[in-house]
C-alpha cells in the first residue's frame, strides 16, 4: 500500500504558516527547557539523597519545594506548542495518535500520578524518609515512560511508511519501535534532558539558596557533575542518532541546505562551549548558552521532521484563508498576559520570606 | 474516513469522552466559581479580623490548588487528547477554526497557574490588599478561560453564521453563547459553594464549622436558583432540531433530563436542609450525597448539550461519524469507499462484502456504535431486524430517526453494511428476495417495523385488538404516536401484516 494514499487531507489555516511555524518553535524549547528542569530536579533530588551529609539532605528538601512548580509549568508550557503542532501536522499526528492511541491516553493517569507523589514528596518531606527516595525513583520511572511515549508519537507522525499497520492492529497498540531513529533520539531527549535539569538545579541551588552558602555549593557542585558528564555522553549520542537519520535528512546537515548546515554547526560549537562552561562550573554562563543551544536544536528537530515529510507532505500546500483579528487578539493578550505575570512575580520577590504574626 | 480508527470494540469512544468529560467539568467549573469563593471569602476573613476564618481559606486554598491545578488541568488535556483520538476530523476543524481563541486561552491558563500559586504560597505573607488583588486576577483568568471555551463548545451546538461566512466571531459569538456564558457561570459558582461545604465539614471548630457549611450553603443554593432562568433562555435559543430532541424527540437526552431533574430536586432539598437545620453533627453523608447531586446535574446537562446537535458533532456541519454533511452528496454518488482513505475494500464485491461491510461500520457508525460494549451496541440494538429490515432502515434512517446520521455511499455499500450487522454481527440469513419462503405478513413485518420495535414490545399494546382494529391502524400509524412513520406498503400488504398480528397476539379475526 502507498503510504501517501493515507495521510489525510490538511484543513485550512487561518493565518499564513509561517505564524503557526514561529509560534511552534518560540514555545517549544520553552516546554523543553521546564521538562529538563523537572525530569532533571528529580535525579538531582534522587543524588542528593544517596549522598551523605546534611546540606545534601536540605538540598532534596529544598528541591522538593520546587518539583510541583515544575509539572504545572511542563504542562502549561506544552499546551502551547502542542496546540500549533495540531494547527500545522494535525493530519499526521492524530493519525499516529490514533495508531498507538492506549499508550497516548496513559500519559494523564501517568503525569497526574507523578505530579500528585511529587506534591507528597514536598508536603511529607519530613515524615517520608527513606519512602522519599521511591517517590522519586518511582516518579523518574513514569516520567521518563511518558517521555517514550511522546518520542514514539512524534517519530511516527513522521514516517506514514509504517502506518499501513493499522490495518491489523486496530486498538491502538502500535508503537514505533522498528523505527531506528526511535530509540537514539528518545535517549537523546532524556540524556538531555536529564543533564540541562542537573544545570537548572544548581542554577536554583546558586540563586535561591544562596542565604545557606552550604546547600548552595552542594546544590552547584551535584548540579553542574550531572549537566557536565551528562552532555559529555548526549555529544555521543547525538553522534548515533544523526547516523540513524535517514540519509535525505542527513545530506540537509552535511551541506545539503545552508540552513540546517548553519544549524548544525552552531549546535555543535554551543554544545562544546556548554561543556567547557560545565566542566568549570561557570553555571550562568552555561545556562546562557543551553538556552540557546535548545533553539537550535528545536530548530534542527524541525529540519528533520520536514526533511522526513518531504516526500508526502510540504506546508506550503496547506490552503489558507487568513483572518487577522482573532490573531491580534493572541497577541495583545500575550502581551498583557505575560505584563500582568511579571507585576505579580515581582510582587512574590518583594514579598517578606516569614509569615506575619 | 479521512483518519483511522482507534478500534476497541466493546469500548465506544463516545462512553469514554462523556466520562472524561463530565470528571473534567466537574473540577474546572469549580475552578473557576472557587476562585470567587477564595477571594471573597477571604475578603470576609479580613473584614471580620476572623483567624480561624482565614486558616480555612487558606486550607481550602491548598485543597482548591491541589485539585483544580493538578486533576483539573490534565483531565482538561485528557479531553484535548481523546476527542483527537475519537474524532481527529472534529478537533481538526475546530482547532484550525479557533486556534488563536485557544491560544489566548493558553494565556490565561498561565496566568491562572501564577497566580494560584502566587496566592497560596504568600498568604501570610503578602500585604492583604495585593494578596486580594491576585486572588482576583486568579478568578479574572479563570472565568476568562470559562468564556472562551464556551464559545468553541457551542460553536459546535449552534454554529450559526459561520456555516455561511467562517467568521471566526460569528463562529465565536453563535446563538447560543451568551445563555451558556451565563448558565456555566452560575453552575461553577454553584460548585464552588458545594466544595466550600466539602472542606468545611472537616473544619473541627463546631460553630466555624457550621457557619462555613451554612455560608458555602447559602453560596450553592443561590447559584443554583440563578442557573435556572440561564438554563431556560438556554433552551429558549436551541434552534428547532436540537429543541425538538431535547423535548423528548431523543432517548438519550430523556434519560439524561430525568437524571438531571433528581438530581436538580436532591441538591435543592439537601442545601435547604443544610441551611435551615443547621446540623449538629459532622455531615460526611450528607456532603458526599451533595457532591453526586451536583455531579447529576452538571453530568446531566452536558450529556444533553452534548446529544442535542446529534446526528451532528457540528450541527449542520459534520456529522457524529467526521462526515462533512456538504461532501454527502458527492460521496453518494462515487461510494464512500472509492473516497475513504483508511479502508483496503475499494468497492463492494460478492466475495468481499462483509469484510466491506465491516469498514463501512468502522467509519459510519462506531463513532456512537460499540459491539457488544455497554454503550449503545449495535448488536442489541439490531437484534430483531433482519436483513432486508436492516436495508430498510439504513436508507431511510436520518429520516426515521433525525438524531442518526444518514448513511452516506452507494447502494452496493448500504447492502454490504446491512449485510454485515445483520450477518457478521447477529448471524442472521442474508435472504434478499421478499416472500422467499414462509409467511408474509412477518416478513413485510420484519422488514419494516422491526428497526424501532420487535413483536415482543408491541404484543402488550396489541392485547385484546381485534384484527380488523390493527387493520385500520396500519393505515395512520402516526395516528398512534406521532414519531411512528406511516406504513406505506400496498392495502394486500397492509392485510398481510394484520393477519400475522392478530394471529401472534391472539387478536379476534
Amino acid at each position: 500500500m502507498n503510504p501517501a494514499t493515507l495521510i489525510p487531507a490538511a484543513d485550512t489555516l487561518t493565518a499564513p504558516w509561517g505564524w503557526f511555524q514561529s509560534l511552534l518553535l518560540l514555545t517549544f524549547p520553552l516546554h523543553l527547557l521546564a521538562m529538563n528542569a523537572l525530569l532533571g530536579t528529580v535525579l538531582t533530588a534522587l543524588a542528593a539523597h544517596l549522598l551523605p551529609g546534611a546540606p545534601y539532605r536540605r538540598l532534596s528538601h529544598e528541591l522538593a519545594k520546587a518539583l510541583p512548580f515544575l509539572v504545572a509549568f511542563t504542562v502549561n508550557l506544552g499546551v502551547a506548542p502542542l496546540l500549533f503542532l495540531n494547527v500545522l501536522y494535525g493530519h499526521l499526528f492524530y493519525t499516529s495518535t490514533i495508531l498507538m492511541g492506549l499508550f497516548w491516553l496513559a500519559v494523564i493517569p501517568l503525569v497526574i500520578i507523578a505530579y500528585y507523589l511529587l506534591y507528597l514528596y514536598d508536603f511529607k518531606f519530613r515524615q517520608l524518609g527513606n519512602g522519599a527516595l521511591c517517590i522519586l525513583l518511582l516518579v523518574l520511572a513514569i516520567l521518563v515512560t511518558v517521555g517514550f511515549i511522546f518520542s514514539n508519537n512524534m517519530t511516527m507522525m513522521i514516517a506514514p511508511a509504517g502506518w499501513g499497520r493499522w490495518f491489523a492492529t486496530p486498538g491502538g497498540t502500535l508503537l514505533n519501535l522498528s523505527d531506528p531513529t526511535l530509540l537514539p533520539r528518545y535517549l537523546h531527549m532524556m540524556i538531555g534532558a536529564l543533564a540541562v535539569g542537573g544545570l537548572w538545579a544548581a542554577l536554583y541551588a546558586s540563586i535561591a539558596l544562596k542565604d545557606d552558602p552550604e546547600t548552595a555549593t552542594a546544590g552547584v557542585r551535584l548540579g553542574m557533575g550531572i549537566f557536565s558528564w551528562l552532555s559529555l555522553l548526549e555529544l555521543v549520542e547525538g553522534g548515533w542518532f544523526l547516523a540513524t537519520l535517514p540519509p535525505e535528512v542527513q545530506r540537509l546537515f552535511m551541506g545539503g541546505n545552508a540552513t540546517a548546515t548553519a544549524l548544525f554547526v552552531a549546535g555543535l560549537l554551543l554544545a562544546l562551549a556548554t561543556l567547557v562552561a560545565g566542566f568549570r562550573q561557570r553555571v550562568g554562563l552555561a545556562a546562557g548558552l543551553t538556552v540557546m543551544l535548545l533553539y537550535v536544536m528545536a530548530f534542527m528537530r524541525d529540519t528533520v521532521r520536514t526533511g522526513s515529510l518531504a516526500p508526502y507532505f510540504s506546508l506550503d500546500k496547506v490552503p489558507v484563508t487568513t483572518q487577522w483579528s482573532p490573531l491580534v487578539l493572541f497577541l495583545v493578550t500575550l502581551g498583557l498576559g505575560l505584563a500582568v505575570i511579571a507585576w505579580m512575580l515581582v510582587k512574590v520577590a518583594h514579598c517578606p520570606k516569614e509569615v506575619r504574626e | 474516513m479521512n483518519y483511522p480508527v482507534w478500534f476497541v470494540p466493546t469500548l465506544g469512544g463516545g462512553l469514554l469522552i462523556a466520562l472524561v468529560a463530565i470528571v473534567h467539568v466537574f473540577v474546572s467549573h469549580f475552578a473557576v466559581g472557587g476562585g470567587l469563593y477564595l477571594v471573597l471569602t477571604e475578603r470576609k476573613a479580613l473584614r471580620e479580623e476572623n483567624r480561624a476564618l482565614m486558616a480555612f481559606v487558606r486550607t481550602h486554598t491548598r485543597f482548591f490548588m491541589l485539585l483544580t491545578m493538578v486533576f483539573g488541568g490534565l483531565t482538561g488535556v485528557a479531553i484535548w487528547f481523546v476527542i483527537s483520538l475519537i474524532n481527529p476530523a472534529a478537533t481538526s476543524l475546530l482547532i484550525h477554526t479557533f486556534v488563536f481563541g485557544w491560544a489566548t486561552e493558553w494565556v490565561f491558563f498561565l496566568v491562572e497557574i501564577v497566580a494560584l500559586f502566587v496566592y497560596f504560597y504568600t498568604f501570610g505573607r503578602m500585604d492583604d490588599r495585593t494578596h486580594q488583588v491576585i486572588g482576583w486576577i486568579y478568578f479574572g483568568a479563570a472565568w476568562i478561560s470559562l468564556f472562551l471555551i464556551t464559545g468553541i463548545i457551542d460553536f459546535m451546538l449552534t454554529p450559526g453564521q459561520w456555516i455561511s461566512n467562517h467568521d471566526f466571531w460569528s463562529g465565536f459569538f453563535n446563538p447560543t453563547f451568551w445563555p451558556s456564558v451565563f448558565f456555566r457561570s452560575f453552575l461553577s459558582f454553584m460548585l464552588a459553594g458545594c466544595y466550600g461545604f466539602l472542606t468545611a465539614t472537616f473544619l473541627a471548630e463546631e460553630t466555624l464549622r457550621q457557619r462555613m457549611i451554612r455560608y458555602s450553603g447559602i453560596w450553592a443554593l443561590a447559584s443554583l436558583l440563578l442557573s435556572l432562568p440561564a438554563g431556560w433562555w438556554y433552551l429558549a435559543t436551541l434552534p428547532t432540531p436540537a429543541a425538538r430532541l431535547v423535548h423528548g424527540a431523543s432517548p438519550t437526552i430523556a434519560r439524561a433530563s430525568t437524571v438531571g431533574a433528581f438530581s436538580l430536586a436532591l441538591l435543592a432539598g439537601l442545601l435547604i436542609t443544610l441551611i435551615l437545620l443547621r446540623p449538629q453533627a459532622r455531615t460526611r453523608v450528607l456532603m458526599v450525597m451533595v457532591m453526586i447531586a451536583a455531579m447529576g446535574y452538571l453530568g446531566a446537562f452536558e450529556w444533553t448539550r452534548e446529544a442535542a446537535r446529534r446526528p451532528f458533532v457540528i450541527n449542520g456541519v459534520m456529522y457524529s461519524n467526521g462526515l462533512l454533511a456538504s461532501e454527502a452528496p458527492r460521496i453518494d454518488q462515487d461510494g464512500f469507499l472509492k473516497n475513504a482513505r483508511w479502508v483496503q475494500n475499494r468497492e463492494v464485491t460478492d466475495a468481499n462484502r462483509l469484510e466491506a461491510g465491516r469498514e463501512l461500520f468502522l467509519h459510519q457508525c462506531f463513532a456512537c456504535h460499540t459491539i457488544g460494549g455497554f454503550n449503545n451496541d449495535i448488536i442489541a440494538r439490531t437484534r430483531n431486524m433482519s436483513f432486508n429490515a436492516l436495508r430498510n432502515y439504513l436508507a431511510t434512517i436520518h429520516g426515521k430517526r433525525y438524531f442518526m446520521p444518514p448513511f452516506v455511499g452507494t447502494d452496493a455499500e448500504l447492502q454490504a453494511l446491512a449485510a454485515y450487522i445483520a450477518g457478521g454481527l447477529n448471524h442472521k440469513p442474508l435472504i434478499e428476495a421478499k416472500g422467499a419462503g414462509g409467511d408474509q405478513g412477518k416478513e413485510l413485518f420484519n422488514d419494516n417495523c422491526t428497526a424501532c420495535h420487535g413483536l415482543d414490545q408491541i404484543k402488550p399494546d396489541l392485547k385484546g385488538w381485534p384484527r380488523a382494529k390493527i387493520r385500520a391502524a396500519l393505515d395512520k400509524l402516526s395516528a398512534l404516536n406521532p414519531d411512528m412513520p406511516d406504513y406505506t406498503g400496498t392495502a394486500a400488504d397492509k392485510d398481510a401484516i394484520a393477519d400475522y398480528l392478530a394471529q401472534q397476539t391472539g387478536g379476534a379475526p
